[in-house]
């Protein structure tokens, strides 16, 4: 009974929402915003930037909202337009935006790619800032598979559509992205043991 | 999604609890700012369309007389036609219109007390659906206070 009235809830919302009622739009603002300044922030923007993409993000959505189906979830949806909106910024703006892409392993994640860096235990109080810390160190496109499969809990295919990228490939980054976070998080909790020990 | 845990995750297993713990920092007044600027947006689209609108109806006006005074000198017996024809139309139907009204006010003065009679049935059909309509209502609430 609780879902069914929640889930009528959220359809006269999306429907208020997609009518362009001011109020349902300042509250999609409020429930999205943290998910847009964490993909602009993910994939590399400096903080000046950041604000002005997520500003066009939600303009576009707004902008955009009629022809939402409803078949994706609206994250998810939203997401894909932060994601967009971001990349094409990174591409006006940044001459290396094109190396970004290149497939090669190394170059994979821009000015962000670094070999595995043991992040420092000692600098971060708990483990969630630990483990935080290591994610923005990885490749900014491994990063951003990890953070959508298991921050956002989207599925492969979701990804997949946000990064505009294959299934196959995604996957490769969440391995590789898992991968380096091992040998990051080792060196990370081993170096707190020794120093809580 | 657990297939792929399996596989991959015996070490990571707090991974999503951690970065679900991770609060993202947006300024405080960002709704807001989204909010002005998406005002803003469509006052400046509303204002493109006016100024769009003007500037037609000005190239219109100005092609329509270019196209005159070219069709005047080039085929002037045409225009001549074609202009005695628009304007007999035209004089014709506000003839035509002008007739009309008149014959309505003669009718009118002749037949004033029917009509009367009529706006008076309506007038009280009209109130009475009011009434009907809108009278309980305000009564109804009268009541509950």
């Amino acid at each position: 009974m609780a879902k069914q009235i929640q889930s009528e809830r959220s359809y006269d919302w999306l429907q208020s929402l997609r009518s362009g009622e001011e109020c349902a739009f300042a509250e999609f603002i409020d429930k999205y915003k943290e998910t847009v300044f964490l993909c602009c922030r993910g994939l590399g923007l400096r903080d000046d930037e950041v604000e002005d993409v997520a500003s066009e993000t939600f303009i576009a959505a707004y902008k955009g909202l009629h022809r939402y189906s409803g078949k994706a979830e609206l994250s998810t949806w939203l997401w894909s337009i932060a994601y967009r909106q971001a990349v094409n910024y990174l591409r006006k703006n940044r001459r290396k935006w094109r190396l970004w892409t290149e497939p090669d392993e190394s170059i994979i994640g821009g000015p962000r790619a670094k070999e595995p860096e043991p992040v420092s235990a000692a600098q971060n109080s708990e483990e969630a800032d630990i483990i935080w810390a290591a994610v923005e160190r990885l490749p900014r496109l491994w990063a951003m598979a990890i953070i959508l499969y298991y921050r956002e809990e989207k599925c492969i295919a979701d990804i997949a559509k946000i990064m505009q990228a294959r299934k196959n490939t995604v996957k490769t980054y969440l391995f590789r992205g898992r991968e380096r976070l091992k040998e990051m998080l080792a060196g990370a909790f081993t170096e707190s043991a020794s120093v809580n020990g | 999604m657990d297939k792929l845990k399996d596989k991959f995750d015996p070490e990571l297993d707090g991974l999503t609890r951690a970065l679900q713990r991770h609060r993202e920092p947006v300024p405080a007044d960002f709704t807001d700012k989204v909010l002005r600027k998406l005002s803003q947006a469509q006052e400046q689209k509303i204002l493109a369309r006016v100024v769009l609108q003007e500037r037609l109806a000005l190239a219109g006006c100005v092609i329509f007389s270019c196209i005159a005074i070219w069709a005047t000198t080039v085929f002037p017996e045409i225009t001549e036609v074609l202009f005695q024809s628009i304007a007999k139309i035209v004089t014709l139907q506000g003839e035509a219109l002008a007739y009309r009204i008149r014959q309505t006010i003669i009718a009118f003065s002749t037949d004033w007390q029917t009509y009367m009679i009529l706006v008076g049935g309506m007038g009280l059909a009209v109130y009475s659906l009011i009434k009907l309509s809108f009278g309980n209502g305000l009564k109804t609430t009268q009541s509950h206070k």
